[in-house]
Order: C-alpha cells, then structure tokens, then sequence
C-alpha cells in the first residue's frame, strides 16, 4: 500500500484536533499526519506536543486554510494526499478503501467520497451525503457548483499539483473548489458513494469558517467567471458557457434561499437575512419568485404563532 | 536526499534552458535541479526530457512564476533551496560555498551574493548588483528597495514552513515578498563573492512600460498593506513606518525617473513620456521633483537632440 500524506490545517482548537488525529491514525496503514498550526494564539502548540508520530509544522502568521494546506503540502512525502478538517473525522479504514480505489485507476485525479452529517458535538445525525454523479469527467458538474465535495472526503494524487499548481490563498472558503475544478478539467474523477468521513455541518452560531457561507457562495460566482478562462471552457460554445453560469447562479440562489429558511426559525435572523439578499443580489427574479416568498412568509407566520405560543422549540421548516 | 535543491522555471526558453541547467550543474556538487516547464508551447519537453539526472515537472496549465516556483518547491526535498531564472546562470562551485556559510550559521535564513550583469550570451558587462551588502538584520533594508539579486540567493527549506510559500498574488515581485518575510524573522548573511550572471533585461516594446509600471504598482501596494503590517513593523510604531515609507517612495521614483531618462536618451519619446505620466501619478511629489533637477533637463536636452537627429535621417 502506498503511502498517505493526510494534512490537518488547524487553528484555535486544541479541544478537538487530538481528536481528528486519532481518527486520522485508523483510516489508513501507513499515514503521514501532517498537523499545519495556523499561527493559534492558544495551546495548540503544548496539546500537539504530546500527540506522538505527528509532523507538526507551525506558521508564525496566520495564512488561512489554503496557504496552511500548501505548507503540509511541501512537507508531505506521500504519493497521495488527503485532507482533513480539525473538527471532522475521518472513518476507520477509509483512507485505504480510497487509495486502492486511485490505484485501479491510474488516470483518475482524486477520488470523492460519502460523507455522514453531523452534529457539533460530531455525532452522526444519520443523514448521509453522497456526491451525486457517475465516475468519468466531471469538469462541467464541479465547476456548476453541481457536485458537493468536502475535503475530508476526498483523497488527491500527489502529481496533481505538480500539474496544476497548489491551493490559491485569496480564494477564502472555496480555494478547495477552484483545486478540484481545476484538476477536473485535466483528469477524470472518481466518485465512490462509501461514507469516509464525519464531517460536523455548521450552523450560524458556531463560530465555524463555513457559517460564512453565503460570502463564500458569492466569491465561487464571482470567482466562476475567472475559471472559464481554462482552455477546456474556452474551447466550448460561448451558449453553453453561458448556460453553465445560468445554472449555477440559479442553484446558488436556491441553495442560499433555502439555508435562509431553514435557519430562520432558529432565531438566525442576520444570517437569514444576509444569505438570502446575497441570492437576490446573484439572481433577483430567480430568488424573488412566489415560492420563495411564499415559504418565507410560512416560516415567519410559524415563528410569530410559536412567540406568541411562548415556545422556543425550534423545527426545522422546509 | 541532496543538500540543495535547484528551482528553475521555465517558459518558451528551450534555446536557453540547456546552458542554465549546466550553470547549475557545476555550480555544487550534491544538488538536486528542479525544472518546471510552465505549460511552454514550444520544444521545452522534448529539452527536458533529453536533459539527464534533473527533475522535470510539466504543468498542464499556464500558471506563472510564482505558482511554478511553487510547485518546483513542492516536487523539492532539499533541506536548502535555490531559484534560478532560464535565462541566468550560476557560477561554478558558488552554491557550495553559500550551502557551507548557511551550515555555520544555524540563526541565520538566507544568504545572497553578488549578481553580475550578463548580455544575451551570458557574457558578463562589467557591472554588477548591489554596490552594498548588508548582513544581519536586514529588515528595514529590504523595505527601502529589493537590495537581493534573486539568483543569488539560498534559504532554508524550514523559513517556509514557518512563513508559508510564495504569494502567487504578487507576480513579478514574488521573492522581494519573501525575502521581506525571511528578514523579519532571521537574519541574513551576505557574501560579496559574485555567485550567478544576471541577463538584463533589455526593454524592446511598449509592452515592457506597462509591465514596469504594474511591478511599480503592486509593490507600493505590497508596502503600505502587507509589509508595513507585519508585526515587526507595527512594533516599530508609526514614526518609523513613515521613515521607511518615504524612502520607499524615494527609491521608487528615482527608479521611475531614471527609467524614463534612459528611454528619452535613446530617443523613445512616447514610452518615456509614457513612464513619466505613470511616475507622477503613483508619487506626484518625488517625481515630479526630480524630473525638474538640472540633470534630468540635460539628459531631456540629450533626448530631444537625439530624436531630431533620427527625425532628419
């Protein structure tokens, strides 16, 4: 089996890392664990001081996740490099079950895997996320935002970015996407349903990067327009082009819309409020439409009726 | 595993890569030579591929100089890393001795030397850069003007794990970010031994005006929002901040002056004119000062006659 290089940027939470690299130890038979401290302000460093058979790498400046992957990257010596979360979880055996999966298909870049939802406490809710889509080339469903793929469940053949190039730091929040569109466009990808990672979903209040979700929804819009300028989108129609942007503002503005209305009813009035001007601002007649308004109107009825009711219970409002 | 590891990145330079893959080459004896062909259209693979005992990357996509720096790093395993340009070369035996200055001095995270200038044959003309070399602290140096000849430079791998790779966002000046980074944390020896041949740019089109501005540009950027809001230079308080700030300004219209000069001499009104326009509008004060003293007058005095004698021809 060859070896894996799976690196653990981390930054402010010595609470949940050990955690993430004892997960990390059982999913594979021979891995690297690179643990990338983002400059934390608190005890990271003394907590990763006592984790054994780690490579522990600290930065003296805070360089966000995309430049803390990079340097894991440049101390990695795998053949294969997968990324983990400090607050996610990687499944026993995982890592092995993916690489096996890469080295039946030597042309595949990375390969996607099931993900199970979890709470903050990291406990399955029971839902399961599978990327949806056959294995083959997926350039066109990564860059519509079409396929849902988390870092945690994916793992990345090393001479992939000695193809085309490392993480991009300005890209805060989606600098994974603009890789994986990246390495789409010149490799095809394997998608495998099999769950591998426990991934904690963020809400509003968590303090989590992806509760800026709706800002980083934006800059991948925004950001799409400057990846059609790779020579795959340039070789295409300037219509098809052109409907690939009309579908991913549409899904972005469902997308933001619906999370929207789904936190609403728990109180999440700014991040409701915010997520779903964003989808008015990406789509007006798309995220204006009755339904939308309709469901909003539902929701707000509910919550007045469970304020007058006293309750405080939330429920989720589909 | 080699002591050192030779970055070189490459585009549409095939005639030239050959002669600084063997500048390399003699330039240590345990060296490991990265080359990373950033998407050339012409017959680079085929120059890669016949070139023995290096490590030849190909990207796929065109991605610039800094991201194929990058990614020669990430391919590298080298405990000490150097770049080279295609079109530079490294003088014979001279890595070793840096590698061995570094060795002897574990505080220390880089060391550079000096560049000579080299005409289009690798030829050196004589002149060479810079004319002082500080060592130590180099900090408040290095925030006054990029005193480092890129090629002659070697850093530790470790100053990247401490401070991360390039900034790919600053394209063209990529290594004075670094190297800013590199003094704010260790400190520098220097060695006034020449160590690489330098080929200076010779300015041909209109094109090379816009560049120059645009590097001019995005290193006044890099210096009011990144370099002066590093730690060391937020300690230092504001008073120093301005100092170095001015001499930053001052150094850079000088530059933006001079190139304007060299340009009118030749008798390039337009791009001269072109250059002088983008020098005071970026530092109004400084420039437009120098523009006015006597020997600039003289220079345009040299200029104009130079021009109305190519119009009579």
């Amino acid at each position: 089996m060859s070896k894996i290089s799976l690196i653990i940027p981390t930054f402010n939470r010595p609470h949940l890392l050990p955690r993430a690299v004892e997960s990390a130890r059982h999913a594979g038979s021979d891995v690297e664990v690179i643990v990338v401290d983002d400059a934390s302000s608190d005890n990271t460093a003394s907590v990763c001081a006592a984790l054994r058979n780690i490579k522990y790498l600290r930065l003296d400046h805070n360089q966000g996740v995309a430049g803390a992957r990079n340097v894991g990257l440049l101390e990695s010596s795998g053949d294969f490099i997968a990324f983990l979360d400090d607050d996610d979880l990687r499944l026993p055996g995982s890592l092995d079950h993916q690489v096996s999966l890469l080295a039946a298909h030597p042309e595949a870049g990375f390969v996607a895997g099931g993900v199970l939802l979890a709470d903050q406490n990291c406990v399955p809710t029971g839902e399961v996320a599978v990327p949806r889509g056959q294995s083959g080339d997926l350039f066109w469903k990564v860059l519509e935002l079409d396929l849902h793929l988390i870092p945690g469940a994916i793992v990345v053949r090393k001479e992939c970015f000695l193809e085309i190039g490392i993480f991009n730091r300005r890209l805060a929040g989606i600098d994974d996407w603009d890789m994986w569109t990246r390495i789409a466009e010149v490799r095809p990808v394997l998608v495998d349903p099999t769950p591998v990672c426990i991934y904690r979903v963020a809400s509003p209040g968590s303090g989590q990067g992806s509760s800026a979700f709706g800002r980083h929804m934006h800059t991948a819009v925004k950001h799409q327009t400057r990846l059609f300028s790779l020579p795959r989108a340039q070789a295409a129609s300037s219509t098809q082009r052109r409907a690939v942007r009309q579908r991913t503002r549409r899904r972005v503005a469902d997308t933001l819309s619906w999370r929207a209305a789904e936190e609403l009813p728990h109180g999440a009035f700014r991040f409701a409020a915010s997520n779903f001007l964003i989808a008015l601002r990406l789509n007006p007649f798309w995220a204006a439409r009755p339904t939308h308004f309709r469901v909003l109107w539902r929701t707000l009825r509910q919550l007045i009726a469970r304020h007058k009711d006293g309750g405080i219970h939330s429920r989720p409002v589909r | 595993m080699a002591k050192v590891s030779i970055i070189i990145a490459t585009r549409n330079r095939c005639s030239l890569l050959p002669r600084a893959v063997a500048s390399a080459r003699a330039a240590s004896n345990d060296a490991q030579i990265v080359v990373v062909d950033d998407a050339s259209e012409d017959q680079t693979p085929e120059v890669c591929g016949a070139l023995i005992d290096i490590k030849s990357i190909r990207l796929e996509r065109r991605l610039g100089v800094g991201a194929a720096r990058n990614v020669g790093l990430i391919a590298s395993d080298s405990p000490y890393i150097t770049f080279l340009d295609d079109d530079d070369l490294r003088l014979p035996g001279s890595l070793d001795a840096q590698v061995e200055l570094l060795e002897s001095r574990p505080d220390a995270g880089m060391v550079y030397g000096s560049a000579l200038f080299g005409d289009d044959e690798g030829h050196a003309n004589g002149n060479s850069y810079p004319a002082q070399f500080p060592q130590g602290d180099i900090f408040w140096e290095l925030l006054r003007w990029n005193l480092v000849p890129c090629p002659t430079v070697v850093f530790r791998r470790a100053c990247l794990t401490r401070l991360g790779l390039l900034e790919e966002e600053a394209s063209g000046i990529e290594d004075w970010d670094l190297w800013v980074r590199i003094a704010e944390s260790y400190s520098v020896i220097a060695t006034e031994r020449a160590v690489a041949v330098w080929r200076q740019s010779t300015p041909v089109s209109g094109q090379f005006t816009s560049h120059e501005e645009k590097l001019h540009r995005l290193a006044r950027r890099l210096h009011r929002e990144k370099w002066l809001h590093l730690p060391r230079a937020i300690a230092a308080g504001a008073a120093r901040r301005r100092k170095v700030s001015r001499a930053f300004a001052a150094h850079a219209s000088q530059q933006l002056v001079w190139a304007a000069a060299s340009r009118f001499k030749a008798g390039r009104i337009f791009e001269s004119a072109q250059v002088a326009l983008a020098g005071t509008r970026m530092y109004p004060l400084s420039v437009s000062k120098s523009i006015l003293t006597l020997s600039t007058l003289r220079s345009l005095k040299r200029g104009l006659e130079t021009y109305w004698r190519a119009e009579r021809i």
